[in-house]
């Protein structure tokens, strides 16, 4: 889950990291308690905000009111914001990128430092952290040496706290982006990324996202869900979303993301794909479609191609065959006697023949 | 050969009194698999539902069984930690892991303690793993599915995904070609052991001929495997199949699962891990069924 940055800067303060000066920002706030000039943010969860135009200068109290609307109407990478927030402009000698998060290559935390901010996690100098021996003075000490950025307690400070962040909150990442440096050595962050492990703060989640095309796909498990979006593409078909649904789940939840996908408008076919099950219950999963099915208003017309193995499949065929007579739906069962591929195929012969 | 496990490795489950854990157990000793025993604190002295003794502790287990040798954590993914840290104290060198969800902070300490402890876990999120013809640990091929799936043969796999573990070794197995060994190492951001670390196994096992690999965009342990063919410490051959190319097309700031979060540096993509393992010498498939067919242009 990633952080608005006012919500991170809040986490920021409360483990003792400076903060600039801030006011939150609604619709219809008339005006804030800071002085001019300041800055205007726009809350939204994408990187590159002030290239979008999301982060505006007010120089003095009149534009306040205009700069606001302006930022309210403006549309970031598909997001509008829901606030803004409002900050004391600071003025920065020097300004440095500083991050944690994990590393795959050392399989290990790591210490990311860039002397010019600005840049991103791209271009940043990695230092991994050993686990068992945690961030200590010396190991922020060196980082910051080769990394030709200043070696003073406040540094080395503002980083152990970064790091206090990034293991008690359990994060993924934890960046400030840009690190001002005052002129007096004071450090205070001028933006806040942070993402939290899903695992921990929402291990229901699951993982859904709208695509431009018209296939609605309802595959099972991540992996087969990535390679069949694939899959389409080369077959020619463009999918409607990405989601997965993976371990062994209930119809319930199976009948929910049914809903889900077949919802959206203008979809020309539905996909339920999947390969060969280890242990999830076929016939569980494919009750869960049906009821989805059956609850859809309008009752789909397109074709529907489900290709599917595993325990209790036989069983689920059966079942979905008396669904689709009763309710007249244009399905099209494969077991493994087709591959994943060629069920593709089938489907958009299906619906190119409508 | 086989790497990991065959029919002499002593298992234990633990969390053998859950739904999961219960279920793996049955399935993996009606494979064949050695289970002696499971592990549920307070619950020591029952009997599980296979008939197995189930003891408060890996400790007791232990002691009673002195050969167990590796352990199925079957445990939900709050008590995952304390289960492997607990076999990790008390001897246990294979270590796999079901339950999905775990978070990363947990991981990255059970990836030191591994190396500390000089012990391989596989997973979180891990389908299992199975020897064909030998054992199996874990939820793999489940219900009989085992049997029709899986073979014992030349070709080592490894998978990100657990249902494609199967779907591969299918595919493999309808077109002739055997597993030694096919396993699930999870797809989470970090996983205990990576695609380098099985496949140094499978380069140790006279009897791979070659390594199939399913990997999926972020991180960067397909780039990893790739560098490891560059210098030679993997030289059997590599066929991959790399799923998620279209995300290389979404706008910028679409994450699919945690991809933003860790370290890339301009890799990690689809089209990144393709490149890397070509030009490393490996072939890649665009579907299961590309597979074998390159194969057989290798061995």
């Amino acid at each position: 889950m990633k952080l608005l940055e006012h919500e991170g800067k809040k986490i920021l303060a409360r483990y003792g990291v400076t903060v600039p000066v801030s006011a939150l920002v609604q619709a219809d706030t008339m005006s804030v308690v800071l002085p001019y000039p300041l800055v205007l943010k726009s809350q939204v969860p994408v990187g590159n905000r002030k290239q979008a135009g999301g982060i505006v200068m007010v120089e003095q109290a009149e534009q306040f009111v205009p700069s606001r609307d302006k930022l309210f109407q403006t549309n970031i990478n598909g997001h509008l914001p829901q606030c803004l927030l409002a900050e004391a402009l600071i003025k920065a000698q020097a300004e440095h990128y500083v991050s944690f998060c994990y590393n795959t290559d050392t399989q290990s935390p790591a210490l990311m430092l860039n002397k010019d901010g600005g840049t991103g996690i791209s271009q940043a100098r990695i230092f991994s952290v050993d686990i068992l021996l945690g961030v200590e003075n010396f190991f922020v000490r060196n980082a910051l040496a080769q990394a030709g950025m200043p070696t003073s307690a406040e540094l080395i400070a503002v980083i152990k706290k970064l790091w206090n962040i990034f293991s008690a909150e359990r994060a993924l990442l934890v960046e400030i982006n840009p690190l001002f440096q005052t002129e007096a050595g004071e450090f205070i962050a001028g933006d806040a990324k942070i993402i939290l492990d899903d695992a921990v703060v929402d291990p229901i989640a699951r993982s859904f996202l709208n695509l431009a095309g018209d296939i609605g796909i309802l595959a099972s498990g991540g992996g087969a869900s990535m390679l069949n979006i694939d899959i389409l593409a080369r077959a020619g078909g463009r999918a409607a979303n990405y989601v997965e649904y993976s371990g062994n789940p209930p119809a319930s939840i199976v009948k929910e993301l049914t809903r889900t996908v077949l919802s959206k408008p203008n979809l020309r076919g539905c996909w339920v794909i999947g390969g060969t099950a280890n242990f999830t219950d076929i016939y569980e999963t494919m009750l869960g479609f049906a009821e989805g099915l059956r609850e859809l208003q309008p009752k789909p017309t397109f074709p529907i191609v489900v290709r599917r193995d595993g325990p209790r499949q036989a069983e689920a065929f059966a079942m979905l065959r008396q669904v689709a007579a009763d309710e007249g739906y244009n399905l099209h069962l494969f077991g493994p006697e087709i591959s994943m591929a060629e069920s593709a195929r089938k489907l958009l012969l299906l619906i190119n023949k409508v | 050969m086989s790497i990991l496990i065959d029919q002499n490795t002593a298992m234990i489950v633990q969390g053998i009194t859950g739904k999961e854990g219960g279920r793996a157990a049955q399935e993996m000793a009606a494979y064949g698999s050695l289970v002696l025993a499971g592990v549920t604190p307070g619950k020591g002295g029952q009997t599980s539902a296979g008939g197995l003794p189930v003891f408060d502790s890996v400790r007791e287990a232990r002691e009673c069984f002195p050969e167990i040798s590796m352990s199925l954590v079957a445990v939900p993914a709050p008590f995952v930690f304390d289960a492997v840290a607990e076999a990790l104290y008390y001897g246990i060198k294979l270590i796999n892991i079901l339950a999905e969800k775990v978070p990363v902070s947990a991981t990255v300490k059970m990836i030191a303690l591994a190396r500390f402890y000089k012990a391989i876990i596989i997973g979180p999120s891990s389908v299992g793993i199975i020897s064909p013809g030998k054992a199996k640990l874990g939820s793999i091929g489940s219900s009989g599915m085992a049997r029709t799936v899986f073979s014992p043969g030349p070709v080592g796999v490894i998978s990100k995904s657990g249902g494609m573990t199967s779907e591969i070794s299918k595919v493999l197995t309808d077109a002739g070609w055997g597993q030694s060994t096919a396993l699930g190492i999870g797809g989470d951001i970090l996983v205990c052991s990576d695609f380098v670390d099985v496949a140094s196994q499978f380069e140790q096992d006279k009897e791979t001929k070659a390594i199939v690999i399913f990997g999926e965009i972020g991180g960067t342990y397909e780039e990893k495997l790739a560098d490891a063919m560059q210098n030679k410490t993997i030289t059997k051959p590599v066929v991959a199949l790399i799923a998620g190319q279209f995300a290389d097309y979404l706008p910028p700031d679409t994450v699919l699962g945690h991809a933003g979060a860790i370290v890339s540096q301009g890799r990690g993509s689809a089209v990144s891990k393709i490149n890397a393992l070509r030009q490393a010498g490996a072939l890649i498939a665009e579907t299961p069924e590309d597979i074998p067919v390159l194969l057989t242009k290798v061995l």
